[in-house]
C-alpha cells in the first residue's frame, strides 16, 4: 500500500490517500506513482524525467527520507533506514493513521513550497546559482586549458550534483532560515573555487560565505545522509567555514 | 500576449546553445516542459567527438561518420560538424566543463564505435550531465529567459510564415499564444514512441510532431537507432564507452560473439552492427533467459572501473543489483536515438519560412541511416551555434508577424482541450500508451519485414482511431500530467505511423534498418531520404537525393 500526501491547492498537505498498487521485480517508487496515475487516480501530480536518476526531477520524502523516486526500489524501502539528525517537523510528524510497517509513505520535498500534490516550488533553489553568480567567466582564448587529472578529481565530487535538491529538503536550517541558500548551492560554490582553471576564485568563497550562505550551516550532514549522488555538500561547506 | 523575436522549444543542450549564441542582439526566449536541467541532454554518458589530436583529422572524422551513416549523411552537413567540432568542445571547456584529463593535463579521449581513432572526449560517463549544467551556468550568466514547464501545443503560421507557437503553462493548465518572428524547434528525440529504450519519459517528439501537422515535412524517420547495450529490465543506457575501455560481450557459451559478425572492429563495431549481433545471439539461442547477452567489464579492474565508468557502476548497484567490478552486467539492445526528424538544411531552415530546427529532433542529415557514438552531443553544441546565427539573421530583416492568428489558435486550443477533458468516458490513454510501444517494439525493432511493418502500421491507425475518444478522469487545471502525457501520447502515434510508413517504403536493408526480407543496401532505388508530409489528411511521401562528393559511396565492413 503506498500513501500519498495530496494537495490541490498547494501550500499544505491536505489530505493523504491511500493506493494499493500491483508489485513487480524490480519496481521502483516512480513506476509505482505512474502506476496510480495511469489506472487509479489520473489527478495525482508529481515531476520526473529520466528515470535513471541522473536528471534529479523527482526528488521527493519517501518513508520520511528525502529521496530520488526513479532510483528507489520498492521492495527495499522499508530496509534502507536514514537515520537523520536534528529532524524537523515535515520528517518528524506522522500522518494520522500511517501504518508504517506496511505503508510506503510518499510526501512532497519538505522546505519547498507544495505547489500541487507532490510538486514544490524550487524557485529559491534554482534562485541562488544566479544570486551567487554560480559559473565561469570564460577566459576567450583559443585553446582548452590545461588540467592535471589530480586538480579535475579534486572537483569531481561537487561536479556530480545533479541539483535535485534532497540536501535543501534534509536540512533543518532551509526549514528555519527561509533566506539560507542550502547545501547545494554552496557544493557548486566550493566546485568553482577548487576548480584549477578560475581565475576568479575568491569570488566563489565570498558568495558562499555571505551571510545567507555557509555561516549559517551548523554541520548537521543530513545533506550528505541523502545525496544520491556522493556530493557531500557538508563537507565542502566545512572547509570552506575554514578558510 | 507574449511576443518575442525568437522562440525556441527545447531548453537541452541545442536549444540553449541556440538561445546563448543569439541573447544579446536578439529578443530570445527558450520554452520547455522542464526545467532546463531536466533535459534529456543530462543523459549522454560516453562523450563528444573532435578531432583535437594532430595525428587525427577532420577528414578522418568526417569519413568514419559518413561510412558509419551507411552514406546516408549528407556531406556538406558531415564537413560543417567535422570541422567545427574542436572549436565546440574547447567552447565547453572554456565555460567551465570538467572533461576528464590526460596525464599530461590535455581533454582525454577514448575509442568510440564506428571511429578509427580515439576522439571522443569525455567527462567520465557523465559527459552529458556536465555539458548540460555547463550550458545553463553561461545561460544564467548571460540572461537567457526561460519559460519552464511550459508544454507546445502547436505551431501558428501564416501565408506559409511562421508566427509563433501555442503553448500549455503546466503550472496552471493555460493555454497562451506565444508570438515569434523566427521558432526554432529543439525538442529532442522521440525514443518514448517505443515500449523499451533509453529515452527519458520525456522525449516523445513534441516538436516534430507539432511540425508535421503544420506541414513540415519529416525526412528519413525510419532511421532509429538501437543501442546495443541498455541495462535488462529497465533499459537504462550502459555507454558505449563501457566498450570503448574494453569491456566485452558474451553469450551463454562465454564467446566473445562479435568475432562472427565485425572480427576487425568486434565490440567497437558501429551500433547498427552491434545491436543486430546481440538480437541475432538472442534469437538463436544463445541468450540468457533468452533476453540479454553480458557486458563483461570485470576484467578491467576495480580501479579503470571507479575511474572511467563510476556512472555505469552506480546504475548497474541501483537498478540492477550486481556490481560490474565482479559481476557481468546483463544487456539487449533498445531505443536510443531517432536519426531521423524534421526535414531541415545545415543552417536548420526548413521549408517553413521563419522555423527552424535543431539537435535530434531535426534531420540535416549528419548521422544518415546509423549515427556514430559522440556525434549527437557534437551536433548539439555545434549547430546550436550555427544555427543560432541564421536565426539571427532571418529576424534582423524583421519578418512581418503582425497578422498572424496567435490569439486565435490558442483559442482554438483551449476549445479542443476543453472538449477532451469534458468527455465522459472513452478510451484510456495508459491502455493505448502500452499497446503503442508494444507494437513499435516487436514490429518496428531491430529486424524488420513487410509482413510485422504491415500489421504494425495497421494496429497504430486503429490506435490513433481510439485516440481519438480517449476520455480522462476528473482531475485538475494545474499540473495536470495526465492531460500533458496524454498530448504526448498523441504525438507519438503520429509519429509512428510515419516511422512505420518509411520502414515499410524502404525495400532495403541501410545502417540502423534492417529488412530481412530485402536484407542488402540498393544504392539504386535507396540512396535517397525519405520525406513525409502532411496535406489535409493524407501523408505524402517522396525521395529526395543524398548530398554526396567528399567521399565515394562504398560497402561498408568493419
Amino acid at each position: 500500500m503506498f500513501r500519498i500526501a495530496r494537495s490541490r491547492e498547494g501550500e499544505r498537505i491536505t489530505h493523504y490517500d491511500l493506493y494499493k498498487v500491483d508489485l513487480s521485480r524490480g519496481m521502483t517508487a516512480l513506476d509505482a506513482l505512474f502506476q496510480i496515475q495511469d489506472n487509479m487516480d489520473e489527478s495525482l501530480s508529481f515531476r520526473y524525467s529520466c528515470r535513471g536518476a541522473v536528471c534529479g526531477s523527482c526528488a521527493m520524502l519517501i518513508d520520511k527520507v528525502p529521496r530520488l523516486a526513479c532510483r528507489t526500489q520498492v521492495a527495499s524501502i522499508k530496509d534502507s533506514k536514514v537515520d537523520m539528525r536534528e529532524p524537523f517537523a515535515a520528517i518528524t510528524d506522522f500522518p494520522h493513521g500511517w501504518d508504517s510497517e506496511k505503508e510506503i509513505l510518499i510526501e512532497p520535498l519538505p522546505n519547498l513550497p507544495i505547489l500541487k500534490d507532490l510538486v514544490v516550488d524550487m524557485t529559491a533553489f534554482y534562485n541562488a546559482l544566479e544570486t551567487m553568480k554560480l559559473w565561469a567567466e570564460p577566459p576567450g582564448d583559443e585553446e582548452p586549458r590545461l588540467q592535471s587529472p589530480e586538480e579535475r578529481k579534486r572537483i569531481d565530487r561537487y561536479v556530480n550534483c545533479i541539483m535535485c535538491a534532497n540536501c535543501y529538503g534534509s536540512c533543518p536550517i532551509n526549514e528555519r532560515e527561509k533566506e539560507y541558500v542550502g547545501p547545494a548551492a554552496l557544493a557548486k560554490s566550493y566546485r568553482f573555487y577548487e576548480d584549477s582553471r578560475v581565475d576568479e576564485r575568491d569570488h566563489f568563497l565570498d558568495a558562499a560565505k555571505a551571510p545567507n550562505g555557509a555561516p549559517l550551516c551548523e554541520l548537521i550532514m543530513n545533506c550528505v545522509r541523502v545525496c544520491p549522488k556522493g556530493v557531500a555538500p557538508g563537507g565542502a561547506i566545512r572547509k570552506m567555514k575554514n578558510l | 500576449m507574449h511576443s518575442h523575436d525568437i522562440l525556441v522549444v527545447g531548453a537541452g543542450l541545442s536549444g540553449m546553445r541556440a538561445a546563448i549564441e543569439v541573447v544579446k542582439e536578439a529578443d530570445v526566449a527558450v520554452l520547455s516542459k522542464v526545467h532546463p536541467l531536466r533535459s534529456h541532454s543530462v543523459a549522454a554518458q560516453g562523450g563528444i567527438n573532435a578531432s583535437l589530436s594532430d595525428q587525427d583529422s577532420w577528414k578522418a572524422h568526417a569519413f568514419d561518420t559518413v561510412k558509419g551513416s551507411d552514406y546516408l549523411a549528407d556531406q556538406d552537413v558531415v564537413e560543417v560538424m567535422a570541422k567545427e567540432a574542436p572549436r565546440a568542445v574547447i567552447e565547453n571547456e572554456q565555460w567551465g566543463t570538467a572533461f576528464s584529463r590526460t596525464e599530461d593535463g590535455k581533454i582525454a579521449q577514448r575509442p568510440f564505435g564506428g571511429a578509427m581513432f580515439p576522439r571522443t572526449c569525455y567527462a567520465a560517463d557523465r559527459t552529458g550531465h556536465n555539458l548540460l549544467h555547463t550550458t545553463y551556468e553561461q545561460a544564467l550568466r548571460l540572461g537567457v529567459t526561460f519559460y519552464h514547464e511550459w508544454f507546445l501545443t502547436s505551431l501558428v503560421q501564416s501565408e506559409g510564415k511562421t508566427c509563433g507557437v501555442t503553448a500549455m503553462d503546466i503550472a496552471t493548465g493555460e493555454i497562451h499564444g506565444i508570438k515569434a518572428k523566427a521558432v526554432v524547434l529543439a525538442t529532442g528525440g522521440f525514443g518514448r514512441v517505443y515500449g523499451y529504450s533509453t529515452n527519458a519519459l520525456i522525449n516523445t517528439g513534441d516538436g516534430a510532431a507539432v511540425a508535421l501537422r503544420a506541414g513540415v515535412p519529416l525526412k528519413d524517420m525510419e532511421f532509429v537507432q538501437f543501442h546495443p547495450t541498455t541495462l535488462y529490465p529497465s533499459g537504462i543506457l550502459i555507454t558505449e564507452g563501457a566498450r570503448g575501455e574494453g569491456g566485452h560481450l558474451l553469450n551463454t557459451r562465454g564467446e566473445r560473439f562479435m568475432a562472427e559478425y565485425a572480427p576487425k572492429q568486434m565490440e567497437l563495431a558501429p551500433r547498427d552492427i552491434v545491436a543486430r549481433a546481440i538480437q541475432t545471439e538472442i534469437d538463436q539461442g544463445r541468450g540468457f533467459e533468452d533476453s540479454y547477452v553480458h557486458l563483461d567489464l570485470t576484467h578491467l579492474g576495480r580501479e579503470k572501473i571507479m575511474e572511467r565508468l563510476p556512472g555505469i557502476r552506480e546504475i548497474s548497484m541501483f537498478f540492477a543489483d550486481l556490481d560490474p567490478i565482479d559481476t557481468p552486467i546483463p544487456v539487449r539492445s533498445g531505443q536510443h536515438y531517432s536519426m531521423g526528424g524534421i526535414h531541415c538544411d545545415k543552417d536548420g531552415k526548413t521549408p517553413l519560412s521563419g522555423l527552424y530546427a535543431l539537435g535530434e529532433t531535426a534531420c540535416m542529415s549528419v548521422h544518415g541511416a546509423n549515427r556514430l557514438g559522440g556525434n549527437s552531443l557534437l551536433e548539439t553544441l555545434v549547430f546550436g551555434r550555427l544555427v543560432g546565427q541564421k536565426v539571427r539573421e532571418y529576424v534582423s530583416k524583421d519578418p512581418d508577424v503582425n497578422s498572424c492568428g496567435v490569439e486565435q489558435a490558442a483559442f482554438e486550443m483551449r476549445e479542443r482541450l476543453q472538449e477532451i477533458l469534458l468527455r465522459e468516458s472513452g478510451e484510456s490513454p495508459a491502455e493505448i500508451r502500452a499497446q503503442l510501444g508494444e507494437i513499435m517494439d516487436n514490429e518496428v525493432g531491430v529486424f524488420r519485414n513487410q509482413e510485422t511493418l504491415e500489421s504494425a502500421l495497421k494496429a497504430i491507425r486503429f490506435l490513433k482511431e481510439r485516440f481519438g475518444n480517449i476520455a480522462l478522469a476528473r482531475s485538475d487545471t494545474k499540473f495536470n500530467f495526465s492531460l500533458v502525457r496524454a498530448l504526448e501520447l498523441e504525438n507519438t502515434l503520429d509519429l509512428a505511423e510515419v516511422i512505420t510508413m518509411t520502414a515499410l517504403m524502404r525495400r532495403e536493408s541501410r545502417g540502423a534498418h534492417w529488412r530481412t526480407d530485402y536484407p542488402e543496401r540498393d544504392d539504386e532505388s535507396f540512396l535517397k531520404h525519405s520525406l513525409v508530409t502532411l496535406i489535409d489528411d493524407y501523408l505524402k511521401t517522396e525521395y529526395v537525393d543524398v548530398k554526396l562528393g567528399m567521399f565515394e559511396v562504398k560497402e561498408r565492413k568493419y
